[in-house]
Protein backbone atom coordinates (compact mmCIF):
# COMPACT_ATOMS: atom_id res chain seq x y z
CA UNK A 1 0.00 0.00 0.00
CA UNK A 2 1.28 3.42 -0.90
CA UNK A 3 1.46 6.38 1.41
CA UNK A 4 0.58 9.59 -0.36
CA UNK A 5 2.92 12.11 1.27
CA UNK A 6 0.86 14.99 -0.02
CA UNK A 7 -2.25 13.81 1.85
CA UNK A 8 -0.25 12.74 4.91
CA UNK A 9 1.42 16.11 5.47
CA UNK A 10 -1.73 18.06 4.69
CA UNK A 11 -3.57 16.01 7.32
CA UNK A 12 -0.88 16.66 9.93
CA UNK A 13 -0.97 20.34 9.15
CA UNK A 14 -4.74 20.43 9.43
CA UNK A 15 -4.65 19.10 13.00
CA UNK A 16 -1.47 20.89 14.06
CA UNK A 17 -2.99 23.64 16.19
CA UNK A 18 -5.55 21.51 17.97
CA UNK A 19 -2.96 18.80 18.52
CA UNK A 20 -0.59 21.22 20.23
CA UNK A 21 -3.46 22.44 22.40
CA UNK A 22 -4.30 18.87 23.45
CA UNK A 23 -0.65 18.12 24.23
CA UNK A 24 -0.19 21.26 26.30
CA UNK A 25 -3.39 20.72 28.32
CA UNK A 26 -2.44 17.16 29.08
CA UNK A 27 1.11 18.13 30.06
CA UNK A 28 -0.09 20.89 32.39
CA UNK A 29 -2.68 18.58 33.92
CA UNK A 30 -0.12 15.86 34.64
CA UNK A 31 2.35 18.29 36.17
CA UNK A 32 -0.22 20.12 38.32
CA UNK A 33 -1.67 16.84 39.46
CA UNK A 34 1.65 15.35 40.44
CA UNK A 35 2.56 18.57 42.25
CA UNK A 36 -0.27 17.68 44.65
CA UNK A 37 1.41 14.43 45.59
CA UNK A 38 4.06 15.80 47.99
CA UNK A 39 1.42 18.04 49.61
CA UNK A 40 -1.00 15.15 50.17
CA UNK A 41 1.75 12.99 51.60
CA UNK A 42 2.38 15.32 54.52
CA UNK A 43 1.30 13.65 57.77
CA UNK A 44 -1.93 15.48 58.54
CA UNK A 45 -3.35 15.12 55.04
CA UNK A 46 -2.70 11.42 55.04
CA UNK A 47 -4.70 11.04 58.26
CA UNK A 48 -7.62 12.89 56.76
CA UNK A 49 -7.41 10.67 53.73
CA UNK A 50 -7.57 7.52 55.84
CA UNK A 51 -10.81 8.84 57.39
CA UNK A 52 -12.31 8.98 53.91
CA UNK A 53 -11.27 5.44 53.17
CA UNK A 54 -12.83 4.16 56.42
CA UNK A 55 -16.28 5.23 55.25
CA UNK A 56 -17.59 2.22 53.27
CA UNK A 57 -19.58 4.35 50.83
CA UNK A 58 -16.72 6.66 50.07
CA UNK A 59 -14.36 3.72 49.87
CA UNK A 60 -16.56 2.14 47.21
CA UNK A 61 -16.74 5.42 45.36
CA UNK A 62 -13.00 5.93 45.46
CA UNK A 63 -12.32 2.43 44.25
CA UNK A 64 -14.61 3.06 41.31
CA UNK A 65 -11.99 5.52 40.21
CA UNK A 66 -9.19 3.11 40.90
CA UNK A 67 -8.03 4.67 44.14
CA UNK A 68 -7.14 2.86 47.33
CA UNK A 69 -5.32 4.33 50.30
CA UNK A 70 -2.27 2.13 49.76
CA UNK A 71 -2.35 3.04 46.11
CA UNK A 72 -2.45 6.73 46.88
CA UNK A 73 0.55 6.57 49.15
CA UNK A 74 2.85 5.21 46.47
CA UNK A 75 3.92 7.69 43.83
CA UNK A 76 3.14 5.39 40.90
CA UNK A 77 -0.15 4.36 42.49
CA UNK A 78 -1.04 8.02 42.82
CA UNK A 79 0.02 8.78 39.25
CA UNK A 80 -1.90 5.82 37.85
CA UNK A 81 -5.10 6.59 39.75
CA UNK A 82 -5.04 10.19 38.58
CA UNK A 83 -3.77 9.25 35.13
CA UNK A 84 -6.64 6.83 34.64
CA UNK A 85 -9.10 9.45 35.69
CA UNK A 86 -7.97 12.39 33.55
CA UNK A 87 -5.28 11.54 31.06
CA UNK A 88 -6.79 8.31 29.81
CA UNK A 89 -10.13 10.01 29.41
CA UNK A 90 -8.70 13.02 27.59
CA UNK A 91 -6.47 10.86 25.41
CA UNK A 92 -9.45 8.71 24.44
CA UNK A 93 -11.47 11.78 23.54
CA UNK A 94 -8.61 13.06 21.40
CA UNK A 95 -8.21 9.73 19.65
CA UNK A 96 -11.88 9.03 18.91
CA UNK A 97 -12.54 12.60 17.75
CA UNK A 98 -9.56 12.82 15.40
CA UNK A 99 -10.07 9.33 13.99
CA UNK A 100 -13.76 10.04 13.50
CA UNK A 101 -12.85 13.10 11.45
CA UNK A 102 -10.05 12.04 9.13
CA UNK A 103 -12.35 10.62 6.47
CA UNK A 104 -15.76 12.07 7.26
CA UNK A 105 -14.69 15.70 7.43
CA UNK A 106 -13.76 15.63 3.74
CA UNK A 107 -17.27 14.45 2.97
CA UNK A 108 -18.95 16.85 5.35
CA UNK A 109 -17.08 19.86 4.02
CA UNK A 110 -17.44 18.44 0.51
CA UNK A 111 -13.71 18.60 -0.14
CA UNK A 112 -13.86 14.87 -0.91
CA UNK A 113 -14.93 15.87 -4.40
CA UNK A 114 -11.58 17.62 -4.80
CA UNK A 115 -9.48 14.92 -3.16
CA UNK A 116 -11.06 11.88 -4.81
CA UNK A 117 -10.86 13.31 -8.31
CA UNK A 118 -7.07 13.53 -7.97
CA UNK A 119 -5.01 10.53 -9.09
CA UNK A 120 -5.19 8.57 -5.84
CA UNK A 121 -6.89 5.31 -4.95
CA UNK A 122 -9.34 5.13 -2.08
CA UNK A 123 -6.95 2.81 -0.24
CA UNK A 124 -4.16 5.35 -0.53
CA UNK A 125 -6.45 8.00 0.92
CA UNK A 126 -7.41 5.82 3.90
CA UNK A 127 -3.85 4.65 4.46
CA UNK A 128 -2.29 8.13 4.29
CA UNK A 129 -4.86 9.56 6.68
CA UNK A 130 -4.63 6.59 9.01
CA UNK A 131 -0.85 6.92 9.23
CA UNK A 132 -1.27 10.64 9.96
CA UNK A 133 -3.73 9.82 12.76
CA UNK A 134 -1.39 7.15 14.07
CA UNK A 135 1.53 9.60 14.06
CA UNK A 136 -0.46 12.07 16.11
CA UNK A 137 -1.64 9.45 18.59
CA UNK A 138 1.86 8.07 19.00
CA UNK A 139 3.32 11.53 19.51
CA UNK A 140 0.67 12.34 22.11
CA UNK A 141 1.53 9.16 23.99
CA UNK A 142 5.23 9.93 23.88
CA UNK A 143 4.43 13.34 25.32
CA UNK A 144 2.38 11.67 28.08
CA UNK A 145 5.18 9.17 28.73
CA UNK A 146 7.88 11.81 29.05
CA UNK A 147 5.79 14.27 31.06
CA UNK A 148 4.60 11.44 33.32
CA UNK A 149 8.11 10.16 33.91
CA UNK A 150 9.55 13.61 34.61
CA UNK A 151 6.73 14.61 36.94
CA UNK A 152 7.01 11.34 38.89
CA UNK A 153 10.77 11.82 39.23
CA UNK A 154 10.38 15.41 40.39
CA UNK A 155 7.69 14.79 42.99
CA UNK A 156 8.30 11.22 44.17
CA UNK A 157 10.18 12.15 47.37
CA UNK A 158 10.97 8.93 49.27
CA UNK A 159 8.47 6.80 47.38
CA UNK A 160 9.84 3.95 45.26
CA UNK A 161 8.30 2.55 42.09
CA UNK A 162 8.96 0.08 39.27
CA UNK A 163 9.74 1.82 36.01
CA UNK A 164 8.52 -1.24 34.08
CA UNK A 165 5.09 -0.95 35.70
CA UNK A 166 4.88 2.70 34.64
CA UNK A 167 5.84 1.83 31.06
CA UNK A 168 3.41 -1.07 30.82
CA UNK A 169 0.53 1.00 32.12
CA UNK A 170 1.29 3.77 29.65
CA UNK A 171 1.36 1.17 26.88
CA UNK A 172 -2.06 -0.17 27.89
CA UNK A 173 -3.42 3.38 27.79
CA UNK A 174 -2.01 3.82 24.29
CA UNK A 175 -3.69 0.61 23.14
CA UNK A 176 -7.00 1.74 24.59
CA UNK A 177 -6.77 5.08 22.77
CA UNK A 178 -5.97 3.25 19.55
CA UNK A 179 -8.98 0.97 19.98
CA UNK A 180 -11.48 3.76 20.62
CA UNK A 181 -9.95 5.60 17.64
CA UNK A 182 -10.67 2.58 15.45
CA UNK A 183 -14.24 2.63 16.77
CA UNK A 184 -14.59 6.33 15.98
CA UNK A 185 -13.29 5.90 12.44
CA UNK A 186 -15.47 2.89 11.73
CA UNK A 187 -18.52 4.66 13.12
CA UNK A 188 -17.94 7.76 11.00
CA UNK A 189 -18.28 5.66 7.81
CA UNK A 190 -21.93 5.01 8.51
CA UNK A 191 -23.03 8.59 8.94
CA UNK A 192 -24.50 9.98 5.76
CA UNK A 193 -22.62 12.85 4.12
CA UNK A 194 -19.96 12.69 6.82
CA UNK A 195 -21.85 14.56 9.51
CA UNK A 196 -19.73 14.88 12.67
CA UNK A 197 -19.85 11.97 15.09
CA UNK A 198 -18.79 14.07 18.07
CA UNK A 199 -21.85 13.34 20.22
CA UNK A 200 -21.83 9.59 19.70
CA UNK A 201 -18.06 9.50 20.21
CA UNK A 202 -18.25 11.35 23.51
CA UNK A 203 -21.08 9.02 24.49
CA UNK A 204 -18.95 5.96 23.80
CA UNK A 205 -16.08 7.26 25.93
CA UNK A 206 -18.20 8.45 28.88
CA UNK A 207 -20.34 5.30 28.71
CA UNK A 208 -17.33 2.99 28.55
CA UNK A 209 -15.65 4.84 31.35
CA UNK A 210 -18.59 4.67 33.72
CA UNK A 211 -19.40 1.03 33.00
CA UNK A 212 -15.82 0.26 33.96
CA UNK A 213 -16.02 2.48 37.05
CA UNK A 214 -19.27 0.85 38.19
CA UNK A 215 -17.80 -2.61 37.75
CA UNK A 216 -15.06 -1.77 40.23
CA UNK A 217 -17.42 -0.78 43.06
CA UNK A 218 -18.59 -4.29 43.88
CA UNK A 219 -17.51 -7.73 42.65
CA UNK A 220 -21.13 -8.41 41.63
CA UNK A 221 -20.83 -5.90 38.83
CA UNK A 222 -17.39 -7.07 37.76
CA UNK A 223 -18.67 -9.01 34.77
CA UNK A 224 -20.44 -6.07 33.07
CA UNK A 225 -17.14 -4.20 33.11
CA UNK A 226 -15.93 -6.37 30.24
CA UNK A 227 -18.36 -4.58 27.94
CA UNK A 228 -16.14 -1.54 28.26
CA UNK A 229 -12.72 -1.27 26.61
CA UNK A 230 -11.55 0.61 29.71
CA UNK A 231 -11.80 -2.62 31.69
CA UNK A 232 -8.94 -4.09 29.68
CA UNK A 233 -6.46 -1.49 30.90
CA UNK A 234 -4.81 -3.12 33.95
CA UNK A 235 -4.27 -0.43 36.57
CA UNK A 236 -3.04 -2.62 39.44
CA UNK A 237 0.46 -1.21 39.00
CA UNK A 238 1.45 -1.93 42.61
CA UNK A 239 0.74 -5.63 42.40
CA UNK A 240 4.07 -7.50 42.43
CA UNK A 241 3.22 -9.63 39.40
CA UNK A 242 2.00 -6.68 37.31
CA UNK A 243 2.99 -7.20 33.70
CA UNK A 244 1.78 -7.45 30.12
CA UNK A 245 -1.10 -9.88 29.73
CA UNK A 246 -1.54 -11.38 26.29
CA UNK A 247 -5.33 -11.47 26.38
CA UNK A 248 -5.55 -7.75 27.16
CA UNK A 249 -3.18 -6.89 24.32
CA UNK A 250 -4.96 -9.30 21.99
CA UNK A 251 -8.30 -7.66 22.81
CA UNK A 252 -7.07 -4.19 21.87
CA UNK A 253 -5.13 -5.24 18.79
CA UNK A 254 -7.83 -7.56 17.46
CA UNK A 255 -10.57 -4.93 17.70
CA UNK A 256 -8.38 -2.20 16.20
CA UNK A 257 -7.12 -4.36 13.37
CA UNK A 258 -10.59 -5.64 12.55
CA UNK A 259 -12.13 -2.16 12.47
CA UNK A 260 -9.27 -0.62 10.49
CA UNK A 261 -9.45 -3.44 7.94
CA UNK A 262 -13.22 -3.07 7.61
CA UNK A 263 -12.72 0.66 7.11
CA UNK A 264 -10.50 -0.02 4.09
CA UNK A 265 -12.99 -2.45 2.59
CA UNK A 266 -16.03 -0.25 3.14
CA UNK A 267 -14.44 3.03 2.07
CA UNK A 268 -13.24 1.45 -1.15
CA UNK A 269 -16.82 0.80 -2.20
CA UNK A 270 -18.50 3.77 -0.63
CA UNK A 271 -20.47 6.25 -2.71
CA UNK A 272 -19.26 9.73 -1.88
CA UNK A 273 -22.36 11.91 -1.94
CA UNK A 274 -21.65 15.58 -2.22
CA UNK B 1 -12.23 8.85 -25.33
CA UNK B 2 -15.26 8.42 -23.06
CA UNK B 3 -17.59 5.48 -23.57
CA UNK B 4 -20.41 4.22 -21.42
CA UNK B 5 -22.48 1.08 -21.87
CA UNK B 6 -25.91 1.05 -20.23
CA UNK B 7 -24.46 2.99 -17.34
CA UNK B 8 -27.02 3.01 -14.56
CA UNK B 9 -26.89 4.52 -11.11
CA UNK B 10 -29.82 4.53 -8.75
CA UNK B 11 -29.81 5.78 -5.20
CA UNK B 12 -32.64 4.22 -3.22
CA UNK B 13 -35.83 5.66 -4.63
CA UNK B 14 -34.13 8.45 -6.54
CA UNK B 15 -33.74 7.99 -10.24
CA UNK B 16 -30.10 8.80 -10.86
CA UNK B 17 -29.24 7.72 -14.40
CA UNK B 18 -30.66 4.89 -16.50
CA UNK B 19 -29.01 2.91 -19.32
CA UNK B 20 -26.76 5.75 -20.37
CA UNK B 21 -24.89 5.18 -23.61
CA UNK B 22 -22.44 7.89 -24.53
CA UNK B 23 -19.52 8.04 -26.85
CA UNK B 24 -17.27 11.06 -26.85
CA UNK B 25 -14.58 11.22 -29.46
CA UNK B 26 -11.02 12.22 -28.88
CA UNK B 27 -10.42 15.92 -29.51
CA UNK B 28 -14.03 17.07 -29.54
CA UNK B 29 -15.91 19.52 -27.36
CA UNK B 30 -19.05 17.79 -26.22
CA UNK B 31 -21.92 19.62 -24.56
CA UNK B 32 -23.94 17.69 -22.01
CA UNK B 33 -27.24 19.46 -21.67
CA UNK B 34 -30.15 18.94 -19.33
CA UNK B 35 -32.26 20.69 -16.73
CA UNK B 36 -31.20 20.64 -13.07
CA UNK B 37 -31.68 17.20 -11.55
CA UNK B 38 -31.59 15.43 -14.91
CA UNK B 39 -28.52 13.38 -13.98
CA UNK B 40 -25.63 15.41 -15.36
CA UNK B 41 -23.64 15.50 -12.15
CA UNK B 42 -24.49 11.88 -11.38
CA UNK B 43 -23.06 10.87 -14.76
CA UNK B 44 -19.90 12.88 -14.19
CA UNK B 45 -19.41 11.59 -10.64
CA UNK B 46 -19.82 8.03 -11.83
CA UNK B 47 -17.25 8.60 -14.58
CA UNK B 48 -14.85 9.99 -11.97
CA UNK B 49 -15.34 7.16 -9.49
CA UNK B 50 -16.90 9.25 -6.72
CA UNK B 51 -19.92 6.99 -6.91
CA UNK B 52 -20.16 3.49 -8.34
CA UNK B 53 -22.49 2.26 -11.11
CA UNK B 54 -25.44 0.10 -10.09
CA UNK B 55 -25.15 -1.67 -13.44
CA UNK B 56 -23.51 -1.15 -16.79
CA UNK B 57 -20.09 0.41 -17.07
CA UNK B 58 -17.82 2.70 -18.90
CA UNK B 59 -14.31 3.55 -19.89
CA UNK B 60 -12.16 6.64 -20.33
CA UNK B 61 -8.98 6.45 -22.47
CA UNK B 62 -9.97 2.79 -22.87
CA UNK B 63 -9.55 2.23 -19.09
CA UNK B 64 -12.36 0.90 -16.91
CA UNK B 65 -13.92 3.69 -14.80
CA UNK B 66 -14.20 1.50 -11.70
CA UNK B 67 -10.97 -0.50 -11.83
CA UNK B 68 -8.53 1.98 -13.34
CA UNK B 69 -9.76 5.18 -11.80
CA UNK B 70 -6.33 6.33 -10.58
CA UNK B 71 -4.73 5.99 -14.01
CA UNK B 72 -7.65 7.78 -15.60
CA UNK B 73 -7.48 10.71 -13.18
CA UNK B 74 -3.83 11.37 -13.96
CA UNK B 75 -5.00 12.73 -17.33
CA UNK B 76 -8.21 14.46 -16.26
CA UNK B 77 -8.94 18.00 -15.17
CA UNK B 78 -12.25 18.25 -13.34
CA UNK B 79 -14.16 21.33 -12.44
CA UNK B 80 -17.09 20.68 -10.10
CA UNK B 81 -20.43 22.47 -10.22
CA UNK B 82 -20.16 23.61 -6.63
CA UNK B 83 -16.88 24.81 -5.27
CA UNK B 84 -15.87 23.46 -1.88
CA UNK B 85 -12.25 23.84 -0.89
CA UNK B 86 -10.30 23.69 2.35
CA UNK B 87 -11.25 26.94 4.08
CA UNK B 88 -8.02 27.34 6.00
CA UNK B 89 -5.84 27.32 2.88
CA UNK B 90 -4.97 30.28 0.75
CA UNK B 91 -5.26 30.04 -3.02
CA UNK B 92 -1.60 29.25 -3.65
CA UNK B 93 -1.57 26.54 -1.00
CA UNK B 94 -4.59 24.85 -2.55
CA UNK B 95 -3.16 24.99 -6.06
CA UNK B 96 0.20 23.66 -4.85
CA UNK B 97 -1.60 20.89 -3.01
CA UNK B 98 -3.51 20.09 -6.17
CA UNK B 99 -0.36 20.21 -8.32
CA UNK B 100 1.54 17.87 -5.99
CA UNK B 101 -0.76 15.02 -6.98
CA UNK B 102 0.66 15.06 -10.50
CA UNK B 103 4.23 14.24 -11.38
CA UNK B 104 5.08 17.55 -12.96
CA UNK B 105 6.09 21.09 -12.15
CA UNK B 106 3.01 23.28 -12.51
CA UNK B 107 4.29 26.50 -10.95
CA UNK B 108 4.75 28.54 -14.11
CA UNK B 109 1.36 27.43 -15.40
CA UNK B 110 -0.26 28.52 -12.11
CA UNK B 111 1.26 32.00 -12.40
CA UNK B 112 0.33 32.26 -16.06
CA UNK B 113 -3.32 31.31 -15.51
CA UNK B 114 -3.65 33.41 -12.35
CA UNK B 115 -2.54 36.33 -14.44
CA UNK B 116 -5.08 35.68 -17.19
CA UNK B 117 -7.96 35.36 -14.73
CA UNK B 118 -6.74 38.14 -12.43
CA UNK B 119 -6.74 35.83 -9.41
CA UNK B 120 -4.85 36.88 -6.28
CA UNK B 121 -2.94 33.79 -5.14
CA UNK B 122 -2.33 35.04 -1.61
CA UNK B 123 -5.93 35.44 -0.50
CA UNK B 124 -7.64 33.02 1.86
CA UNK B 125 -10.16 30.87 0.00
CA UNK B 126 -12.83 31.65 2.58
CA UNK B 127 -12.56 35.39 1.85
CA UNK B 128 -13.15 35.03 -1.88
CA UNK B 129 -16.42 35.61 -3.72
CA UNK B 130 -18.18 32.76 -5.53
CA UNK B 131 -16.85 34.02 -8.84
CA UNK B 132 -13.27 34.06 -7.61
CA UNK B 133 -13.64 30.62 -6.09
CA UNK B 134 -14.82 29.45 -9.48
CA UNK B 135 -11.56 30.78 -10.94
CA UNK B 136 -9.60 28.61 -8.51
CA UNK B 137 -11.56 25.65 -9.84
CA UNK B 138 -10.69 26.62 -13.39
CA UNK B 139 -6.98 26.86 -12.56
CA UNK B 140 -7.06 23.68 -10.55
CA UNK B 141 -8.51 21.78 -13.52
CA UNK B 142 -5.99 23.15 -16.02
CA UNK B 143 -2.57 23.38 -14.33
CA UNK B 144 -1.45 19.81 -15.04
CA UNK B 145 -2.30 20.01 -18.75
CA UNK B 146 -4.85 17.19 -18.79
CA UNK B 147 -5.88 15.31 -21.93
CA UNK B 148 -9.52 15.44 -20.92
CA UNK B 149 -11.39 18.25 -19.22
CA UNK B 150 -14.63 17.42 -17.44
CA UNK B 151 -16.46 20.61 -16.59
CA UNK B 152 -19.68 20.51 -14.60
CA UNK B 153 -21.63 23.72 -15.17
CA UNK B 154 -18.40 25.68 -15.31
CA UNK B 155 -19.73 29.13 -16.10
CA UNK B 156 -22.21 29.71 -13.27
CA UNK B 157 -21.16 32.73 -11.19
CA UNK B 158 -18.57 33.84 -13.76
CA UNK B 159 -19.06 37.36 -15.09
CA UNK B 160 -19.31 37.79 -18.89
CA UNK B 161 -15.71 38.99 -19.21
CA UNK B 162 -14.31 35.99 -17.35
CA UNK B 163 -16.64 33.69 -19.25
CA UNK B 164 -15.20 34.98 -22.51
CA UNK B 165 -11.63 34.49 -21.25
CA UNK B 166 -12.54 31.03 -20.05
CA UNK B 167 -14.00 30.10 -23.44
CA UNK B 168 -10.84 31.39 -25.12
CA UNK B 169 -8.73 29.15 -22.90
CA UNK B 170 -10.97 26.19 -23.66
CA UNK B 171 -10.70 26.81 -27.40
CA UNK B 172 -6.93 27.06 -27.05
CA UNK B 173 -6.74 23.85 -25.02
CA UNK B 174 -8.95 22.11 -27.54
CA UNK B 175 -6.78 23.18 -30.46
CA UNK B 176 -3.88 21.60 -28.55
CA UNK B 177 -5.83 18.33 -28.63
CA UNK B 178 -7.61 18.38 -25.28
CA UNK B 179 -11.02 16.73 -25.29
CA UNK B 180 -13.67 18.69 -23.40
CA UNK B 181 -16.82 17.35 -21.79
CA UNK B 182 -18.91 20.29 -20.77
CA UNK B 183 -22.19 20.13 -18.87
CA UNK B 184 -24.72 22.92 -18.77
CA UNK B 185 -28.41 23.44 -18.23
CA UNK B 186 -28.70 25.81 -21.16
CA UNK B 187 -28.00 25.03 -24.76
CA UNK B 188 -27.34 28.65 -25.66
CA UNK B 189 -24.28 28.68 -23.48
CA UNK B 190 -22.55 25.78 -25.18
CA UNK B 191 -23.68 26.16 -28.77
CA UNK B 192 -20.82 28.48 -29.69
CA UNK B 193 -18.25 26.11 -28.30
CA UNK B 194 -19.53 22.60 -28.93
CA UNK B 195 -19.79 20.62 -32.10
CA UNK B 196 -22.04 17.96 -30.64
CA UNK B 197 -24.46 17.94 -27.73
CA UNK B 198 -26.06 15.16 -25.73
CA UNK B 199 -29.37 15.93 -24.14
CA UNK B 200 -30.24 14.23 -20.86
CA UNK B 201 -33.62 14.27 -19.23
CA UNK B 202 -34.84 12.37 -16.17
CA UNK B 203 -31.71 10.25 -16.17
CA UNK B 204 -31.89 9.18 -19.82
CA UNK B 205 -30.10 10.42 -22.89
CA UNK B 206 -32.83 11.54 -25.24
CA UNK B 207 -30.69 12.76 -28.11
CA UNK B 208 -27.15 13.21 -29.28
CA UNK B 209 -27.01 15.71 -32.11
CA UNK B 210 -24.72 17.93 -34.09
CA UNK B 211 -25.44 21.55 -33.26
CA UNK B 212 -25.84 22.21 -37.00
CA UNK B 213 -28.41 19.44 -37.46
CA UNK B 214 -30.35 20.78 -34.53
CA UNK B 215 -30.36 24.24 -36.02
CA UNK B 216 -31.57 22.92 -39.36
CA UNK B 217 -34.62 21.22 -37.90
CA UNK B 218 -37.44 22.89 -39.82
CA UNK B 219 -39.18 23.92 -36.69
CA UNK B 220 -41.36 27.03 -36.58
CA UNK B 221 -43.33 28.79 -33.90
CA UNK B 222 -46.85 29.52 -35.17
CA UNK B 223 -49.31 31.96 -33.59
CA UNK B 224 -52.78 32.30 -35.12
CA UNK B 225 -55.54 34.73 -34.17
CA UNK B 226 -59.00 33.48 -35.18
CA UNK B 227 -62.23 35.43 -35.33
CA UNK B 228 -63.89 32.91 -33.02
CA UNK B 229 -62.92 30.95 -29.88
CA UNK B 230 -60.80 27.90 -30.66
CA UNK B 231 -59.80 24.56 -29.16
CA UNK B 232 -56.40 22.88 -29.43
CA UNK B 233 -57.64 20.51 -32.17
CA UNK B 234 -58.73 23.37 -34.43
CA UNK B 235 -55.97 22.69 -36.95
CA UNK B 236 -55.97 19.18 -38.36
CA UNK B 237 -52.58 18.95 -39.97
CA UNK B 238 -49.50 16.74 -39.57
CA UNK B 239 -46.56 18.39 -37.80
CA UNK B 240 -48.45 20.35 -35.15
CA UNK B 241 -46.62 20.01 -31.84
CA UNK B 242 -47.79 20.98 -28.41
CA UNK B 243 -50.77 23.21 -29.36
CA UNK B 244 -52.20 25.56 -26.76
CA UNK B 245 -55.45 27.51 -27.17
CA UNK B 246 -56.57 30.63 -25.35
CA UNK B 247 -59.84 32.36 -26.39
CA UNK B 248 -59.37 33.21 -30.07
CA UNK B 249 -55.68 32.47 -30.30
CA UNK B 250 -53.82 29.24 -30.95
CA UNK B 251 -50.08 28.70 -30.48
CA UNK B 252 -48.04 25.68 -31.53
CA UNK B 253 -44.69 24.44 -32.84
CA UNK B 254 -44.77 23.20 -36.37
CA UNK B 255 -42.42 20.69 -37.95
CA UNK B 256 -44.33 19.85 -41.17
CA UNK B 257 -44.55 21.42 -44.61
CA UNK B 258 -45.50 25.09 -44.39
CA UNK B 259 -47.43 24.76 -47.65
CA UNK B 260 -49.71 22.07 -46.21
CA UNK B 261 -50.37 24.28 -43.20
CA UNK B 262 -51.32 27.18 -45.44
CA UNK B 263 -53.73 24.95 -47.38
CA UNK B 264 -55.47 24.05 -44.13
CA UNK B 265 -55.54 27.67 -42.99
CA UNK B 266 -57.16 28.79 -46.25
CA UNK B 267 -60.39 27.07 -45.16
CA UNK B 268 -60.39 28.96 -41.82
CA UNK B 269 -61.32 32.46 -40.91
CA UNK B 270 -58.20 33.93 -39.41
CA UNK B 271 -57.41 37.49 -38.36
CA UNK B 272 -53.67 37.26 -37.94
CA UNK B 273 -50.79 34.82 -38.49
CA UNK B 274 -47.23 34.88 -37.21
CA UNK B 275 -44.65 32.26 -38.22
CA UNK B 276 -41.17 32.64 -36.73
CA UNK B 277 -37.93 30.74 -36.20
CA UNK B 278 -37.46 29.49 -32.67
CA UNK B 279 -34.25 29.84 -30.65
CA UNK B 280 -32.08 26.76 -30.32
CA UNK B 281 -33.25 26.53 -26.74
CA UNK B 282 -36.87 26.35 -27.80
CA UNK B 283 -36.08 23.75 -30.43
CA UNK B 284 -34.83 21.26 -27.97
CA UNK B 285 -37.26 22.17 -25.22
CA UNK B 286 -40.25 21.44 -27.44
CA UNK B 287 -38.90 18.96 -29.90
CA UNK B 288 -37.22 16.68 -27.40
CA UNK B 289 -39.70 17.00 -24.57
CA UNK B 290 -42.34 15.86 -27.02
CA UNK B 291 -40.17 13.06 -28.36
CA UNK B 292 -39.27 11.69 -24.95
CA UNK B 293 -42.90 11.70 -23.86
CA UNK B 294 -43.94 9.76 -26.95
CA UNK B 295 -41.18 7.24 -26.37
CA UNK B 296 -42.36 6.64 -22.85
CA UNK B 297 -45.94 6.08 -24.04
Amino acid sequence: MMLNKNIYFKELKLHRTSFIAWCLSIMVLILLDMALYPILMKDDFLKQLSVIFENPFLKGLMSAFGATLDGFVNVLGFYTARNTMFILLLGSFFSILIAGKILSQEEHEKTAEFLLTKPVTRSEVVWSKLVAYFSLLLTLNIVILITGFISIEIFKGDSEYRLAAFLIHTFYCFLLMLTVGAMGLFLSLWIKRGRPTTNISIGIIIGGYFIDAASKVTPKLDIIGYLSPFKYVDSSVLSPDYGLMWWRILYFLAISLLLFTLTFIIYKKKDILI
Amino acid sequence: MIETQNLTKSYGKDRGIVDLNLEIESGEIFGFIGPNGAGKSTTIRTLLGLIFPTSGGGSIFGLDIVKKTKDIKKQIGYMPAEINYYHKMDVRELLDYSADFYDMDCRSRIEELADIFALDLDRKILDLSRGNQKKIAILQSLIHRPKLLILDEPTTSLDPLMRAKFFDILTEENSRGTTIFFSSHTLNEVQKLCRRVGIIKEGRIIAVENIETLRKKQLRIVQIEFSHPVKTDEIDCGGVIDPSAHLNSLNFMFSGEVNTLLQVLKEKEIKDLIIEEPTLEEIFMHYYEDKSEKERD
